[in-house]
């Protein structure tokens, strides 16, 4: 039970981690309609930002925070601006290559500047840890999990709340016919860059916090675990990427704990297909009728 | 679309590849050492050192007055890592004029590069390439480092010579060609000598959590722990084993072993008390190290590069001074004249006091050398067992 | 019926400008004018091409994103290394290397098989995850296998051979693969596949069956894939699976779009000059993959934008075949009045 049970807890503090990158990313995907392959790459730039504003500039972790924040979104609307929105009519496929090339792009200019030797993330101390059943529960592990739940429900309601989220949906539902109705487009997208990339922020905060250590290449395995998270909970579903993000996580662990670390890889990667198999549109996508 | 024009592009590109071919000409009497190793990607810090350490080499033999009167130039070229690249890299080197080579960097690109050698006659040392059978294939390939096999052998036999009767687990990465390598040896081995082993976790390049081993591993009561990693990753397992989400902690005086990989491991924890009780067999001591030779080139690195050296820089520092010790035995003395076969009948003759310890080679271009155990407590590194 | 001559037309000076620049190659190879480094690069990027094109008829033709394609090439590496590995020294180079291709060519197809079947299902972004999710189980279970050499890599070193070896082979692949390609993209069951791009309700509807068409420009890119990678596994000592994860398909999958949907010499053209940029690249040492992300990006955006998209169009041996030729009828015609 205490096997089961320590298992679950590290399989919800690496899918929390998950479905908080998973949020920023399926929130582009949902609304940009593009995948945003240099997303993971954005945490790293924000995770060296946080430790750059701690080690060498001396800021309070909350203030260093922010920075990243605004560092971030600042970056996500210059790539958007620069490389994305010149490909507004071009096929989808233009975009996704272009953003593989900011990737690129954004790895080979952390090396340069900053080295490829790993650097450790500031911790925060202070948050502690509890047992449940002999079972070690990490305050980070919490933590993420609220952050992610309030993040989730923050954007939610924005979405469905707002003017601003009213003018998302409607480009993400119909480009031509939002702007028909006098939307700008090019910037709600660019807000929707802006929100994706200080969310990215957020996320490269307690990746860096719960991980610790960030090289330029680190975003790119969480960004293609937050593609397969948000697709497995339904492309452009909010509820549904961080429900895929936690599935994750949990099954990794699970499969490392109860069958093979060497194969649990594969074991995730099977169970994404059956479950689409099964659900075509992911576990709370929505199914979208087809005309001619 | 655009097909004349790109066609015209390539046949372009493919004029420059012929081209830089024939150039070059000899007028001074330079050596040309060449090497190839990832400098970009996530391979980078590898082939960085080697490329560091090769360049504090080449620097103080060219102030002393070369090799033989023969003044070094050294092209390193970039592989990210990917054999394909190498091989590319390799033939560019050869179009340059190379007459000698510190090979690769990493074991995959040195089979490859070593096989497209073959007809060449080109004497090849790699700094740092580990795998068993990577230097098949030529007869002039050799390397500084240890071989994995050796490594996990020698491994099993410290343990039974100084840890005897303690329980043994191994973490490794079961999708890296030197972790598996050594891993496998050191369990043949163990085997052999009787030793039990109570566990074996493993994880993959991709994995960033390795809460599920921790907990796995400090169950088994293992009282040391195998670790055939590098350590980037030694380090992230150390920390979170540390302080990190597992719920269980590695009794008090656990040891975590390992062998040339986990060299640098203190400057890559982000607090050094978490690499207490790691104990490492190595053939280069680095700042823990008595030896003037030794000290001399940490403190030449540091000045250059604002970094402690890690073994694969001083597996190149080595590498070129193999390369030295080889062409004044073999009594070369201008650079058109060097051949393979010379260097390599030159190099099994001869001992080079390195920084990685005194080196002989076998024609099979493996080398013998000690390594010693190093353990680390509080950011110290001594000599295990003084 | 002239719109379609016109496209063999176009299809035979694509083949023709393909065979020249083997010929050229192989002069260039042979007589040892050529430089080793363009030698070495001779076999992998041949093989790019082969990937490229067969990925172009999933990409371009069915119009199915898939991230998956470096796990044929993969399948087909291993098993086509393996049987030339099993054959070495039993039968003549000239049948074991075709053999090994066209081994490698049938598990990746069978490979491509399995990985067609839940794209029945699925499409869009589900099916690109799903085609990735496939080529990641590909690598696993190569890797954690014993006779394939496992983390270690499998040692071809036996089987290594240069280009000097591989030359014929890999241009008679590239050719077929070409010609196939061509061909099928003429033929009615090219039509039917596009339709079924364009939009799969109406081409269902007049009767074309979708399933079968998905499932065989899945085997049939596979096939192609594999073979590529059973002769690129011979001119390395040492393959690893682990190479050949995601960011290789996506490699390919960058290749095809830059060369254009459905364009088989674009993916020529595309696959020869992204690969050789790297190496071009060399004089900028470190800065060099940072130079090619910059030139990744300013060629997707040159050649989004229309007026540049003229420009090039202006530019392809079609356009200039028809100048030319209305050039020859002005000059028959100015004639004729004398």
């Amino acid at each position: 039970m205490s096997i089961f049970l320590r298992t679950f807890i590290s399989g919800l503090n690496l899918g929390s981690i998950y479905a908080l990158i998973a949020l920023g990313y399926s929130m582009v995907y949902g609304i940009a309609k593009m995948l945003n392959f240099a997303h993971g790459d954005i945490i790293m730039i924000g995770a060296y930002t946080g430790i750059v504003a701690v080690m060498n500039l001396h800021l309070p972790p909350v203030v260093a925070l922010i920075v990243s924040v605004i560092v971030c979104a600042g970056l996500g609307m210059l790539i958007e601006t620069l490389a994305y929105k010149p490909l507004r009519q071009a096929p989808s496929l233009s975009v996704l290559i272009t953003a593989i090339g900011v990737s690129y792009f954004l790895q080979n200019l952390a090396l340069l500047i900053f080295g490829s030797e790993q650097k450790a993330y500031p911790q925060m101390s202070g948050l502690g840890s509890f047992t449940i059943l002999d079972v070690k529960v990490d305050g980070i592990t919490v933590m993420t999990l609220a952050v992610t739940a309030v993040i989730m429900i923050g954007l939610t309601l924005f979405i469905n709340g707002t003017r601003m989220g009213k003018a998302m949906r409607a480009v993400s539902e119909d480009r031509g016919a939002a702007e028909l109705m006098g939307i700008s487009v090019n910037k709600t997208i660019l807000i929707t860059f802006a929100i994706g990339s200080g969310l990215a922020a957020i996320a490269s905060a307690f990746y860096g916090m719960t991980y610790v250590y960030i090289k330029p290449t680190t975003g790119s395995m969480p960004g293609i675990k937050a593609f397969t998270a948000a697709v497995f909970g339904g492309i452009g579903s909010l509820p549904g990427a961080m429900l895929g993000g936690i599935l994750l996580g949990l099954i990794e662990q699970f499969a490392k704990a109860y069958i093979s670390t060497q194969w649990s890889d594969a074991i995730v990667f099977a169970v994404l297909i059956l479950v689409l198999i099964v659900r075509p549109t992911g576990l709370l996508g929505k199914k979208s009728t087809e005309k001619v | 679309m655009k097909k004349v024009l790109a066609l015209m592009l390539a046949a372009v590109m493919a004029l420059g590849l012929c081209a830089c071919g024939s150039g070059s000409d000899e007028k001074a009497n330079e050596i040309k050492i060449g090497g190839i190793g990832p400098l970009t990607g996530q391979y980078a810090n590898y082939g960085l050192s080697v490329q560091h350490g090769a360049e504090i080499a080449i620097k103080e033999i060219n102030e002393a007055g070369g090799m033989n009167g023969m003044q070094i130039v050294f092209s390193m070229q970039d592989s990210q890592g990917d054999p394909e690249a190498a091989v590319s890299a390799y033939g560019k080197l050869i179009d340059w004029g190379m007459n000698a080579s510190i090979g690769t960097v990493l074991s995959g690109e040195m089979a490859s590069v070593v096989n497209a050698s073959a007809n060449d006659n080109m004497f090849m040392i790699s700094a740092s390439a580990s795998a068993d059978k990577c230097l098949e294939g030529s007869s002039n390939a050799f390397r500084i480092c240890f071989y994995d096999s050796y490594q996990g052998i020698a491994a099993a036999n410290y343990v039974a010579e100084n840890l005897p009767g303690k329980k043994v687990a191994v973490f490794y990465q079961s999708d890296l060609d030197y972790s598996a390598g050594l891993y496998e040896s050191f369990a043949a081995e163990c085997k052999v000598k009787g030793i039990e082993i109570v566990d074996v976790q493993s994880f993959l390049s991709t994995d960033t959590d390795y809460t599920a081993q921790i907990n796995a591993l400090v169950d088994s009561q293992a009282e040391i722990i195998f670790l055939p990693i590098y350590a980037a990753e030694a380090s992230v397992f150390l920390t979170q084993a540390k302080n990190g989400t597992a719920s269980a902690v590695f009794a008090e005086g656990t040891y975590f072993f390992g062998a040339d990989g986990l060299d640098g491991i203190l400057t890559k924890v982000s607090n050094a008390s978490e690499a207490n009780n790691v104990l490492m067999l190595t053939p280069f001591a680095g700042e823990s190290s008595s030896d003037a030779k030794v000290s001399g080139f940490v403190k030449k690195y540091k000045e250059a590069y604002g970094a402690a050296p890690d073994q694969f820089a001083a597996d190149g520092y080595d590498a070129i001074y193999a390369i030295k010790a080889a062409v004044e035995k073999a009594g070369y003395t201008k650079a058109a004249d060097i051949k393979g076969e010379g260097l390599s009948a030159a190099l099994v003759q001869v001992s080079l006091e390195g920084v990685t310890g005194d080196m002989k080679w076998q024609a099979n271009g493996n080398t013998d050398k000690s390594a010693m155990a190093i353990i680390y407590k509080d950011g110290n590194g001594t000599v295990f067992g003084e | 019926m002239a719109k379609k001559l016109k496209t063999v037309h176009k299809d035979l000076l694509t083949l023709a400008i393909l065979a020249a620049l083997y010929a050229v190659l192989a002069v260039l190879l042979y007589s040892g004018a050529m430089s080793r480094q363009l030698m070495n690069m001779l076999i992998p990027v041949s093989m790019y091409v082969v990937m490229a094109v067969s990925l172009n008829l999933v990409v371009g033709l069915l119009g199915e994103l898939s991230l998956g394609h470096a796990g044929f090439m993969s399948l087909g590496l291993f098993s086509g290394c393996l049987l030339s590995l099993f054959l070495n020294g039993q039968v003549p180079e000239i049948v074991r290397i075709p053999l090994s291709m066209l081994a490698g060519g049938l598990v990746a197809a069978i490979g491509g098989l399995i990985v067609g079947l839940p794209a029945l299902r699925l499409r869009g972004d589900y099916l690109a995850i799903v085609t990735l999710a496939c080529c990641e189980i590909i690598k696993s279970v190569i890797t954690n296998l014993n006779f394939t050499g496992g983390a270690l890599g499998l040692n071809t070193a036996p089987v290594y051979t240069n280009a000097k070896h591989l030359l014929p082979y890999a241009a008679v692949l590239v050719l077929i693969t070409a010609l196939v390609m061509m061909n099928l993209k003429r033929s009615k069951q090219g039509r039917a596949i596009m339709s079924i791009r364009d939009n799969r309700i109406a081409a269902e509807s007049v009767g074309i069956n979708v399933t079968y068409y998905k499932l065989a420009v899945f085997v049939l890119a596979a096939f192609f894939a594999g073979a590529a990678g059973a002769l690129y596994g011979h001119c390395f000592a040492n393959v690893k699976a682990v190479s050949f994860d995601y960011n290789v398909s996506i490699e390919i999958l960058v290749i095809v779009v830059l060369g254009g949907m459905g364009s088989i010499g674009g993916s020529v053209v595309a696959a020869i000059v992204l690969r050789t940029l790297p190496e071009m690249l060399r004089e900028f040492q470190n800065f060099r993959m940072l130079v090619y992300a910059i030139v990744l990006i300013l060629v997707m955006l040159a050649t989004n934008n229309p007026r540049l998209k003229q420009f090039f169009a202006g530019l392809h041996p079609g356009t200039l075949w028809k100048k030319w030729k209305a050039g020859r009828i002005k000059e028959k015609e100015a004639g004729s009045h004398e």
